[in-house]
């Protein structure tokens, strides 16, 4: 039985939360039009339980990642510490090509493809980026960014415990981004054991059964390392962190999902519709909108 | 194994669909957009790297006083962005429900509470450079994106947008990675006043407390 971590627990969580979305959907009552404007903008029926998971996070974050990317940051040099993140960001490259293929965007899956052969190789196994020097820039896709191409909607907002802010169909793609990772699926299944000796079977084996938990862990650690200080600032500036947090979560996700706001040599460009291309009165005057959707002046 | 959990994901899946599917879908409006072409302005690319030079030149002295950066900072923020037409948009929809003497007293307190986030920041400056990609014409102005070229790990984009006004520009939104700063601020805000039964006067207050507590530091 090659079961990985918690797949059970995954599922179970996901009905759960599907089930409680049904059952919590049409109990939002608010006063004034202002807020029920901003309800229907928020989009976030479960906020109370969300919120819960979010202060869960937080101490998570204070008690198990600060101190463990502390640990990190001074045990490696910054030179290293660059080294594991391009590490982990090429591991990631296979998957993103598989999500960009999915998407139709073959072009953006050969760069994908090009850079995980160029990095894996010369760049050490993917700690040096020569492939960005050699005209193919980074970007990152997920089976989420390929259900909202496909035409999927967001759904409710949703902080998941540990794993941190998502929404209805971010969370129905984790188990795709989790089980038909290339690079999981390699490990878990055709790394020889080096004692067994049976390199060509597959072999039901479990002893590599925890690299994608170690994977997801060593990701949050660097993140916490290189962000923990903008995080912190962030923190201290917001009026409510958590509703800030929500913002960036949708924004940034529909970044993605655009492909905007990627690295310099990205498909970046105006984009005409930019929220402050609505003055402030017409935003009064049609009510909720979506940031980058219809922001068009009329 | 992998079969299974198949099954199962794809079942979550399905039940998800037809729960958001209704909803609105991923909008279409940036697409064709996107791709047309629009004309160059080199002003405004200019504009943005002035305003970079001239914030390195002027505030990364580690010596500096935290007094004296803060008037640098809010000399420069005051000529070079819209602060006002920035404050009415970050209030949002509140605006509209805000008396006069709430919208002044926000006004003025959403620009000090800009200069004590951002100004000590330049203290911690650490050799970043800012690169001008593309500007180009847009509605009301310009667009430019950038990125900032950090030591430690990946530039980080950087995007102004800009409305034209003489004798240039005033920097109206900047978005990090794709996030706008001012719709941030106006969703913390709003969650703030909604918390203070959607009375602005409870943000005011708020504001009060952390431009206070960031200039007796």
């Amino acid at each position: 039985m090659s079961n990985i971590f918690s797949k059970r627990t995954l599922n179970w969580g996901l009905a759960a939360a599907v089930s409680g979305l049904l059952l919590a959907s049409g109990c939002a009552s608010t006063s004034t039009p202002e807020q029920r404007d901003q309800v229907a903008e928020t989009n976030d029926p479960l906020e109370p339980m969300n919120r819960y998971f979010f202060d869960l996070n937080l101490f998570f974050q204070e008690f198990a990642l600060k101190p463990a990317a502390a640990w990190y940051s001074m045990s490696l040099p910054q030179p290293a510490q660059n080294g594991v993140h391009k590490f982990l960001q090429n591991m990631k490259q296979p998957w993103t090509m598989v999500n960009d293929a999915l998407q139709g965007n073959f072009d953006r899956a050969g760069e994908s493809g090009a850079r995980f052969l160029i990095n894996s190789t010369l760049g050490v196994g993917g700690i040096f980026d020569v492939a960005t020097d050699w005209g193919f820039p980074e970007h990152n896709e997920d089976f989420g960014q390929t259900l909202a191409v496909w035409g999927l909607g967001d759904g409710p907002y949703l902080m998941l415990p540990f794993i941190g802010p998502s929404n209805l169909r971010d969370t129905a793609a984790l188990p795709f981004d989790w089980y038909l990772d290339p690079v999981n699926i390699a490990v878990t299944n055709y790394v020889p054991i080096p004692d067994h000796s049976h390199p060509r079977q597959p072999p039901h084996h479990e002893e590599y059964t925890w690299f994608p938990t170690a994977r997801g862990f060593v990701g949050s650690v660097d993140e916490q390392a290189r962000n923990g200080d903008a995080i912190e600032q962030l923190k201290k500036q917001s009026m409510d962190f958590y509703a800030t947090v929500r913002s960036i979560y949708r924004q940034r996700r529909d970044a993605q999902i655009h492909n905007r706001g990627e690295g310099e040599n990205g498909p970046s460009g105006p984009v005409s519709s930019t929220p402050t291309d609505v003055p402030p009165e017409a935003d009064e005057l049609h009510g909720p909108h979506t940031e980058t959707s219809q922001a068009k002046p009329e | 194994m992998l079969s299974r959990s198949l099954a199962a994901t794809a079942a979550v899946l399905l039940s998800v669909a037809a729960i958001t599917v209704p909803a609105p879908a991923a909008e279409p409006a940036a697409g064709p957009q996107l791709a047309q072409a629009r004309a160059a302005l080199p002003e405004a690319g200019e504009f943005i790297a002035h305003l970079a030079a001239d914030a390195i030149a002027g505030m990364s002295d580690k010596t500096m006083s935290l007094e004296e950066r803060t008037r640098r900072f809010r000399t420069l923020l005051t000529a070079d962005f819209d602060v006002p037409e920035i404050a009415r948009f970050v209030l949002g929809r509140y605006w509209r429900v805000a008396t006069p003497d709430e919208r002044s007293e926000y006004t003025k307190l959403f620009e000090d509470y800009i200069v004590s986030i951002y100004a000590a920041r330049f203290q911690e400056y650490d050799g970043e450079q800012l690169k001008v990609n593309a500007a180009v014409k847009d509605d009301d102005g310009a667009f430019v994106s950038s990125s900032i070229e950090r030591k430690a790990g990946p530039p980080v984009k950087v995007d102004w947008k800009l409305k034209s006004q003489a004798p240039n520009f005033k920097i109206v939104d900047v978005m990090v990675e794709g996030v706008s700063m001012s719709v941030t601020q106006r969703d913390d805000f709003a969650a703030a006043i909604q918390a203070h039964g959607g009375k602005v006067a409870g943000l005011i207050d708020m504001l009060k407390q952390k431009v206070q507590t960031a200039s007796s530091k």
